[in-house]
């Protein structure tokens, strides 16, 4: 994996990944019409996903946090196959505000890659995983306040379901219509509309009920092993 | 030589006031087998955490551990995992990867070896231990036995001078268990490998082992050679509770000077002191209530359409106020047996009735209001809440009203307790829903002794209030002590059944230690009481005493 | 030789992503018939009719994406007729049943894929790539299956303490929630004792060796670089505009003699070379099974 040992570069390497993904939607609206779309932003997308991921395998990561951060994706995963609910963005949330950023970024990534064994791999797979990989991430940054306030928990559960189903029209109309044209995508985006709802309001759900629970598990967790 | 040298080590977790190691010294010798015994809670685990740097729990040591002659403070994390092996109490827990063979080559993946050094060992680990049939395999699709097999050869691979085993047999069938220890008893011998051990099963370990150590509390109370152990403790009751039937038998009778360890020389004992012209006890009459508690008639069970059923016509009636064992190999069907008698599977052929009435006619789960509940094998799948007080109030749990006491536990986590302390708070949580029928899952795994002894009674107590139980066991010991009848489980249905005496004189493997100990000398005494009172009754040979 | 599913994982993952990388690029109606026609033929001579019904629901997307273009694309030369005022063009249908066609092969080519590499496949080659991310990768797909079962078992344990005391729908919820929060707290708990397993085995202490029991040969290496010439050779025709299509405001085809017959003949060998190799195999080994 490509490693990049200075922090403040990847931090600045992380914030243009995540201007990246609009702006080629914005740009390539403008300049690729058509031909080439695809191909354009399935790579954009596995390259965010990449550069997110760079420079983690040279740190030290404590096993323990290791371990933590498999068991959420394991449990994220899990969440997809809930029926009506599905909790996948409200673990990563979690994940992201009680153990950091990066952390959250990997639980959104990997359940989207590691569910999509079960329900087929494909060109989506690398934009479900920055789209809850991002969301996660952001979470996380915002991990302060969120911590307090179960309001705004659930403001921004809300909001990421929102926002994931944004993303993902993304890739549904380019997909579908091989460029990508705004009509298509307001199309998409408004037939899309019962589960942009239903992930809002289970996100909302889930993290009204378990949040704290949940918070309460993993600081209970982090201050008896020192994770 | 020395391996291992501990000195004047003592141990405070963090946040705790006691201690739960104090000033304890000993070494371990190149090629030894030493094997560490002790009560729930002793610290045990902890003693053993501490010689590898790596997983030493947090908090305040003083004293010296040597490895080699070097401190292991001092030694790399990277030589102490290579030289140091460790198999945890858990077998589930400590396997780290998805595939058997990644399993094996963990340790040398993490050690950085070569692909062609990892190859060559992992295929002669695999040989060894004739893990190849499923090499290939889950290793969520193994079974317990082959799990702690798996653990055992993954540790291994590193080549390790020295191993550390944490209750390896705790959740195995007498018979597994025997094997691997046997598999241990093998790998001393053959290849020298120098092992400390925690046991609780005395029968299988002691004879085999060069040295014996006792823990009480933290401390160090003994390490000797077995026989010299026994000598010197063997007159405390807490500590002879949990040593070989031979001792046990030897210092009830009231004998003086060197017991008898293990079955061979207990037979070689009882043949030479004491005469067998009265070889077998009256039988015991079983008497039972009049109304069936708990009928299963014909019951066919599998878990996935195109299976294999794990029930086949399996038919078993339980009568009211009866206590009744189970006993049985690793996956012959008791968990699932006891499931479907809870109505938690529906069998697809035959009736199950729950004191007379059939359990679908049951609504609204008014099977389990104070009618029939399960202690599952896995009591983790019990506790909801952070502490055992709340986890007490959740389930309407009188603390006051239970059997034994569990204040000073009220505060914990239920994940911060020893083993037997959860046992017991799981069994709280379902005694309060006040069953009427109790089914309990492998209730004593884990447990000392001393703690088993314990349960027995809240067992026998139960039965006085009328309660009817079910108990899966491995502890062949306790079912013989505790049961009106006993079961042998097999290929998902019940084998045989009768009362213990006549049971477990009949059976060869699945049997005591004592009614092992007595075959041919006397005809039915499977306990304790019974070779005591056999041996009353005979008299000494020549009428030396 | 060996077929592409016996290869090294990561010749089997690229050429995956070498065959689909061409028609994401370009549209262009004849690639997309090369295209599909090699996917379909590797899926029939790996699992025979095992997948129609997959296929079906596919080219019933295919149709969908044909037919929903020209509502929203008005662009185009050739009308064809009015709808609500609105004009339907030939070209508009055109880049539908193309658009269609790209997603059709697409869904194929990931479906044979999906096939092929199973997980461990994924975690050689990922283990290649990060040793760390690979074994939290392979940690989690082990949890999944474990805590699935242990959720199952909680619930059992849950209703045999009398967890659900109606079995109304509020009281069921609420249970089910119950059950997941056992099962958190269960496999955190877990998860720190499977930490310590990998501590005392030495993970951490230095640098990690992925081992794998997949092994890069010549063949996998002939293969690899046989696919990666026909990749180049078909994305010279694409690049230069040998071969291109552009369907707005009428619909051309540009093909340029020798350079397009050659990335016409690239893309069909690269899209034909797992079915070659399948089917070579298999009457490899019916003649070696006659012997038998
Ligand atoms: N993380 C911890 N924090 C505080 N106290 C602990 C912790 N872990 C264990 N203890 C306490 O330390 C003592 C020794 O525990 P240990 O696990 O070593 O017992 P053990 O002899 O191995 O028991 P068992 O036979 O049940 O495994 C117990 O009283 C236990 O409650
Ligand atoms: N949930 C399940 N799905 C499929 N098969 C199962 C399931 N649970 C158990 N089995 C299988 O059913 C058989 C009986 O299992 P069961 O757990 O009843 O055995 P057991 O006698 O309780 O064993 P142990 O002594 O190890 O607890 C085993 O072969 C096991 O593999
Ligand atoms: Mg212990
Ligand atoms: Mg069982």
């Amino acid at each position: 994996m490509i490693v990049i040992q200075n922090a403040r570069l990847r931090s600045f390497l992380r914030i243009l990944t995540l201007l990246l993904i609009p702006s080629v939607a914005v740009l390539g609206y403008f300049l690729l019409r058509g031909t080439g779309y695809v191909v354009t932003s399935v790579t954009v997308a596995s390259l965010s996903v990449v550069l997110f991921l760079c420079g983690f395998d040279r740190r030290k990561t404590g096993s323990r946090r290791l371990v933590l951060v498999s068991v959420m994706i394991a449990l994220s995963v899990l969440g997809r196959f809930f029926p009506l609910l599905k909790p996948v963005t409200a673990v990563a949330v979690i994940t992201g505000v009680y153990l950091g950023m990066e952390a959250g970024f990997l639980t959104g990534a990997f359940s989207a890659l590691i569910s999509n064994f079960y329900y087929g791999q494909g060109p989506w797979t690398p934009f479900q995983m920055f789209a809850w990989g991002i969301l996660a991430f952001l979470a996380g940054a915002l991990a302060r306040p969120l911590q307090k306030s179960r309001t705004l928990l659930c403001l921004y559960g809300a909001l990421s379901g929102i926002l994931y189903s944004l993303i993902m029209d993304i890739w549904s109309a380019v997909f579908a219509s091989g460029g990508f044209s705004l009509p298509i995508y307001l199309a998409k985006v408004v037939t899309a509309l019962p589960h942009t709802v239903l992930y809002a309001v289970s996100n909302v759900i889930f993290l009204f009920l378990m949040a704290k629970p949940f918070g309460e598990k993993l600081t209970r967790i982090k201050r008896k092993y020192g994770v | 030589m020395a391996l291992l040298t501990v000195e004047n080590l003592s141990f405070t977790y963090a946040g705790e006031e006691t201690p739960a190691l104090q000033d304890v010294s000993f070494s371990i010798r190149r090629g030894e087998m030493v094997v560490l015994c002790g009560a729930t809670g002793c610290g045990k685990s902890t003693l053993m955490r501490l010689f590898k740097r790596e997983i030493s729990p947090m908090g305040e040591v003083s004293g010296e551990i040597l490895l080699g002659g070097t401190p292991t403070a001092s030694l790399s994390v990277r030589e102490s995992a290579a030289r140091i092996g460790y198999v945890m109490q858990h077998p589930e827990e400590q396997i780290v990867t998805d595939k058997v063979w990644h399993e094996l080559a963990f340790g040398l993946e993490s050690l950085g070896y070569p692909r062609d050094a990892i190859r060559r060992r992992v295929a002669e680990m695999a040989s060894y231990f004739d893990i190849e049939p499923w090499f290939d395999k889950d290793t969520a699709s193994l079974s317990g036995g082959q799990k702690q097999l798996l653990n055992l050869a993954a540790v291994l691979v590193t080549d390790p001078e020295l191993l550390l085993l944490d209750e390896p047999t705790a959740q195995l069938d007498p018979i597994a268990a025997a094997d691997f220890i046997d598999t241990l008893r093998r790998l001393n011998r053959e290849l020298g490998l120098t092992m400390l051990l925690i046991e609780h099963r005395p029968e299988e370990v002691m004879p085999i082992c060069d040295r014996l150590m006792i823990m009480e509390e933290g401390r160090l109370l003994a390490i000797d050679t077995p026989r010299r152990v026994m000598e010197t403790l063997g007159t405390r009751p807490e500590i002879l509770c949990g040593m070989p039937a031979s001792v046990r038998l030897f210092h009830t009778l009231g004998e003086n000077g060197t017991p008898p360890l293990g079955i061979r020389e207990g037979r070689e004992f009882l043949k030479a002191s004491y005469a067998n012209d009265v070889r077998a006890l009256p039988h015991e009459p079983y008497t039972h209530g009049e109304r069936v508690a708990l009928s299963m008639k014909n019951v066919c069970f599998r878990y996935e359409k195109t299976g294999a059923d794990v029930l086949r016509d399996t038919t078993l009636e339980v009568f009211e106020g009866e206590i009744l064992c189970l006993l049985g190999a690793n996956g012959s069907g008791k968990t699932t047996a006891l499931s479907v008698a809870a109505g938690l599977f529906k069998p697809y052929s035959g009736t199950v009735r729950v004191f007379g009435k059939k359990q679908k006619d049951y609504r609204d789960g008014s099977l389990y209001r104070s009618c029939v509940a399960l202690l599952p094998q896995n009591v983790q799948t019990v506790f909801l809440k952070s502490t055992v007080r709340e986890e007490l109030a959740d389930a309407g749990a009188d603390p006051a009203a239970l059997p034994y006491d569990l204040t000073h536990l009220m505060a914990r986590h239920p994940y911060d307790l020893s083993g037997g302390e959860r046992q017991l708070v799981a069994l709280a949580k379902v005694l309060a829903t006040s069953p009427r029928l109790l089914l309990a899952d492998e209730p004593t795994k884990g447990l000392d002794a001393n703690a088993k002894r314990h349960l027995i009674e809240i067992f026998r107590t139960l039965k006085q209030n009328g309660v009817t139980v079910v108990i899966v066991t491995h502890d062949t010991e306790l079912a013989a002590e505790l049961c009106d009848r006993a079961a042998l489980f097999f290929r998902g249905g019940i084998a045989s059944i009768s009362t213990p005496r006549a049971f477990f004189s009949e059976n060869r493997f699945y049997t005591t230690a004592v009614s092992r100990m007595t075959r041919g000398i006397y005809d039915n005494a499977v306990t304790q009481s019974d070779a005591v009172s056999l041996c009353r009754q005979n008299g000494r040979r020549g009428g030396a005493s | 030789m060996k077929s592409l599913e016996r290869s090294h994982p990561t010749v089997t993952l690229l050429y995956f992503l070498a065959v689909t990388l061409p028609v994401m690029l370009c549209m262009e109606p004849l690639l997309l018939c090369i295209s599909l026609a090699g996917a379909l033929a590797l899926l029939f001579s790996r699992t025979g009719g095992r997948n129609i019904r997959t296929l079906l629901y596919f080219l019933a997307l295919l149709l969908l994406i044909a037919l929903v273009n020209p509502l929203f694309q008005h662009d185009g030369v050739t009308v064809l007729f009015f709808l609500n005022g609105n004009p339907v063009t030939w070209e508009a249908i055109a880049f539908g049943l193309c658009a269609g066609a790209m997603t059709l092969a697409v869904l194929c080519w990931f479906l044979s894929m999906s096939q092929m590499m199973t997980t461990d496949k994924y975690l050689c080659v990922f283990g290649a790539l990060s040793p760390k991310l690979s074994l939290m990768l392979s940690m989690a797909l082990r949890f999944v299956p474990l805590f699935t079962k242990r959720m199952h078992a909680v619930r059992l344990a849950q209703r045999g303490l009398g967890l659900y005391r109606d079995g109304t729908l509020p009281d069921k919820l609420r249970g089910e929630l119950r059950v997941f929060s056992v099962t958190v707290t269960w496999a955190l708990e877990n998860g720190i004792h499977t930490a310590d397993s990998m501590e005392a085995r030495g993970y951490g202490t230095g640098r990690r060796t992925a081992y794998a029991e997949y092994d890069f040969h010549a063949w996998d290496g002939a293969l690899l670089a046989l696919i990666l010439l026909m990749l180049a050779l078909t994305l010279c025709g694409l690049l230069t505009d040998a071969v291109a299509v552009t369907f707005y405001p009428a619909l051309v085809r540009a093909e340029r003699g020798v350079l397009a017959a050659l990335t016409y003949a690239a893309y069909t060998l690269l899209s034909f070379l797992p079915t070659l190799l399948t089917v070579q195999e298999k009457i490899k080994w019916h003649f070696l099974q006659s012997k038998i």
